[in-house]
């Protein structure tokens, strides 16, 4: 690369030829090494919101200031601890749980001033309703009601001076205090136990055995969201609380589940359906001559052009009254759904169906395959129809791969169409839209915990299928032009 | 294979299935959006005809002049920038190097990811406490270490340079071998006068801008057409950051199609890389140049997903775009569905579509010519 050299110009006079030709490839090394710093820095740029997100949804409020990567959940101490509460709690060190005969043990620090009189903090399980929103009218068991917390005993007193803010020097000690809650009587195994520590006025929360979720009114309290959680169900709790608080309220169904359950259904229905579309329809026009073929290639690329809201207007009232509003004969009567298409996959799939940039892939690989090919089974007699199964589709399997995946991406990230058609009950939506009501039930209250986790989990499949298939991912970038 | 007859019945049979959806999905449904424009259709009663009151009518909703306003600006503005960044990041990049493929590989991650999970992810991060203003906080503290090492590396870089010339070798002022130098002995320093106090993070307060819950616009003070609300610019900051990196790997593999010895050719008479650029580079990308403006164009006019994720998080007027327009006259919520007035909407963001397109296409061919 010539550019490379960052050097215009010829050899000075005085200087040898192998002294000038080392003068430039050190150039062209620096410049090598530079490009590689900025290329670093660019990726770093282009993943790193999604990364940051990532670390943040293990957070239990993604919004605590300042923002930072090294988060508590992070913490491998803390993960040995989850593990043990949770064996301690119900014998379950991935996702812990309070089951009854278990006892917790716990143990917390402070730093209190000499000048204070030492009194041991008060601890309990609060009776804490997990999650607002949706599926906050739930039954659920409560830990408080099967638990007793026994009263906290000094185990450990240590020395020490600390500064404060203006730099004067406090004498004092940690003060580790162990406490135990039990599951005496019989009951049902809860999924988690939290727990709230609260100390008088004065003493400083050092740490505990298990970091604590928030400390609130100014300290005194250290409140834990659960105290036997087990590795999974600490470091993912955010992730562990989407599938289990967002349930519908009237079936009690995990909603995320469905979503998922729904997105897979409508991706395999799109997958399908512009598999055998485009194949068909790019076949015809890469390989037949026939008359309108101009009009419609005219009329495919002006469909590309057309924003869906010219469309949407007609194609929500389709799937309502169908064709044309005539009562027992429309559309979605003779289709079996009398209430309409409207809050169903099918009509999902029906007004998603047209998609001309899969008509233009396909149509650009047919037009690849040689004509001797078929011209050879024209011969054997085969016609239209035995040349396209039987010769073309076999051929075009590498095509079909990359279509599948893009279109899969596609649907998986479909919007505006879903956002129309799948308004109500919950239950009946695709992820995208779903993210769209965990943000307007939990974003007001500021549970960002869920909503990030729920969107990390949502983009998980298409960038593990990005990173398996990323050929075909460039391929379709070279072909489409972009993205959908 | 010449015309024969049977191919015309087997080319529509093929194409039987398509069609039909082309025709019940795309071509009635355009010709009804034309037909309920001119009616008060709301979606319950039936329509009747009110000829052009819904157009006039346009121009008298105070949201729809905000819409109008909102999507051209942005538009506008979200191309520029991107083709800009684009041409200049693979401008930056452009070499051939090893382990590209890895990095591409990164760079596609925005643009592969669904919109909601990237507007969800930047709502979070525009939040009062959220990551950008931390980051524009940290810039601001550091900025006395920043621009000591900045202006240290320049000048480095020109005492080096100058030193170079003297001797007679020919160096330019970007010359790589001695940027490194430049950049890690002021690196060096900057930490040193850093570690001794001379030079120290100033004490600023938090950045507490608010990017949602805002009617402001920016610049301040400019006329209705030209100020762009904040939420707006939090939106195009989003899309830029998504797509810019697709823009510049199409630019990237342009600029590698170039050949080779016509930069040679300029270094012999003499043209710098900055030269090279605007003389070589710029002219063998022009269709990559149309291919990314067009795609910006006929995708930022459309921007929906954004507007709707952000949901009650900013003024509505601070971010409507016309596409979003549509569908708030469809589903208005409590009131009744405006049907004939939307379909106006939208025709009207079809059109515009079409003429930026359309003129796109003009200037672009004249200049070339």
């Amino acid at each position: 690369m010539t550019t490379a050299t960052g050097a215009a110009g010829p050899r000075p006079p005085g200087m040898s030829d192998v002294a000038f030709r080392r003068w430039q490839a050190r150039r062209r090394w620096s410049r090598a090494a530079l490009v590689y710093v900025v290329m670093l820095a660019f990726g770093l740029l282009f993943v790193g919101p999604l990364l940051f997100a990532t670390i943040s949804s293990l957070r239990a409020n993604p919004l605590d200031y300042p923002p930072r990567l090294d988060i508590a959940q992070l913490d491998p101490r803390n993960w040995a601890a989850a593990a043990r509460l949770g064996v301690a709690g119900s014998g379950d060190r991935w996702f812990g749980g309070f089951a009854p005969g278990s006892s917790v043990p716990f143990e917390i620090r402070y730093f209190v001033p000499d000048s204070l009189q030492e009194e041991p903090p008060e601890a309990i399980v609060p009776r804490r309703r997990p999650g607002a929103g949706l599926g906050a009218v739930l039954d659920v068991e409560f830990a408080a009601d099967h638990a007793t917390v026994s009263e906290a005993l000094l185990v450990e007193s240590e020395a020490v001076t600390r500064r404060d803010e203006e730099g004067n020097e406090i004498p004092g000690a940690y003060q580790t205090y162990a406490l135990e809650i039990t599951y005496q009587a019989d009951g049902p195994v809860v999924g988690r136990l939290p727990l709230d520590v609260t100390a008088v006025s004065g003493m400083e929360y050092v740490g505990s055995t298990l970091t604590a979720t928030r400390l609130e009114r100014r300290g005194r309290t250290a409140s834990l969201d659960d105290v036997a959680p087990g590795v999974f169900g600490y470091v993912f709790y955010n992730y562990v609380r989407v599938f289990n608080e967002v349930r519908s309220p009237s079936t009690g169904q995990s909603l995320f589940a469905a979503w998922i359950v729904n997105s897979f259904r409508y991706a395999f229905y799109r997958i399908v359906v512009t598999l055998v579309l485009a194949t068909l329809s790019g076949y015809a026009l890469a390989r037949l001559r026939f008359r309108g073929r101009e009009v419609i290639f005219i009329l495919v690329l002006f469909a590309q052009m057309i924003p869906d809201q010219v469309l949407f207007i007609s194609n929500y009232l389709l799937l309502r009254d169908g064709i044309i509003d005539f009562g027992p004969f429309s559309l979605s009567a003779l289709w079996g759904q009398p209430g309409g298409m409207l809050n169903s996959l099918t009509g999902l799939v029906f007004v998603t169906a047209l998609n001309a940039s899969a008509v233009f892939i396909m149509k650009q690989f047919f037009e690849t395959i040689p004509r001797e090919v078929e011209e050879a089974a024209a011969i054997d007699g085969a016609g239209h129809w035995g040349r396209f199964t039987r010769v073309v589709l076999p051929m075009a399997r590498p095509a079909l791969g990359a279509l599948t995946i893009l279109t899969f991406q596609g649907a998986w990230n479909e919007f505006f169409w879903s956002f129309i058609v799948l308004t109500s009950p919950e239950q009946i939506k695709t992820l995208p839209i779903g993210l769209l009501s965990f943000r307007n039930t939990y974003g007001g209250i500021g549970d960002w915990g869920l909503i990030l986790a729920g969107a990390v989990l949502s983009a998980l499949p298409v960038i593990v299928l990005f990173f398996v298939f990323q050929r075909y991912f460039l391929e379709g970038v070279s072909f489409g032009g972009g993205k959908e | 294979m010449r015309e024969r007859r049977g191919d015309n019945l087997a080319a529509y049979l093929f194409l039987l299935p398509f069609l039909v959806l082309l025709v019940v999905f795309f071509g009635y449904a355009a010709l009804r959006a034309v037909y309920f424009s001119f009616t008060d259709y709301d979606m319950f009663n039936p329509p009747s005809w009110v000829g052009l009151r819904n157009y006039r009518q346009l121009f008298e909703s105070s949201l729809f002049l905000a819409a109008l306003r909102n999507t051209v600006l942005y538009a506008v503005v979200v191309t520029a920038v991107q083709t800009f960044l684009a041409l200049v990041m693979a401008a930056i990049l452009n070499q051939r190097i090893k382990g590209i493929n890895f990095f591409r590989s990164a760079y596609y991650m925005p643009s592969i990811t669904s919109s909601v999970v990237i507007t969800l992810i930047f709502l979070w991060m525009f939040q009062r406490r959220g990551l950008i203003n931390y980051l524009i906080y940290q810039f601001e503290r550091y900025l006395p270490i920043f621009g000591t090492f900045l202006l240290l590396a320049v000048a480095l870089q020109v005492v080096q340079v100058l030193w170079e010339r003297s001797r007679r070798l020919p160096a330019a002022w970007t010359d790589p071998a001695l940027a490194v130098v430049s950049l890690l002995v002021a690196g060096a320093v900057t930490w040193v006068l850093n570690l001794v106090a001379v030079v120290a993070p100033s004490d600023v307060p938090p950045v507490d801008f608010i990017w949602l819950q805002t009617t402001d616009a920016v610049p301040a003070g400019a006329p209705f057409w030209l100020s762009i609300p904040i939420p707006l610019v939090a939106i195009m900051i989003q899309n830029v950051f998504t797509t810019v990196p697709t823009f510049m790997l199409m630019y990237l593999a342009a600029m590698q199609d170039v050949p080779t010895s016509h930069y040679e050719a300029a270094a012999l008479d003499g043209a710098g890389p900055v030269q090279q650029f605007f003389a070589i580079t710029l002219p063998s990308v022009r269709p990559v140049t149309f291919l990314v403006i067009t795609l910006s164009t006929i995708g930022t006019l459309k921007m929906f997903d954004q507007v709707a994720v952000f949901g009650s998080a900013a003024p509505l007027q601070s971010m409507v775009t016309l596409a979003y327009f549509v569908y708030d006259r469809m589903f208005p919520g409590a009131q009744l569905p405006q049907v004939g007035f939307a379909a106006a909407a939208a025709l009207f963001l079809a059109m515009l579509t079409l003429v930026f397109v359309l003129l796109q296409r003009r200037v672009i061919s004249a200049e070339a010519s």
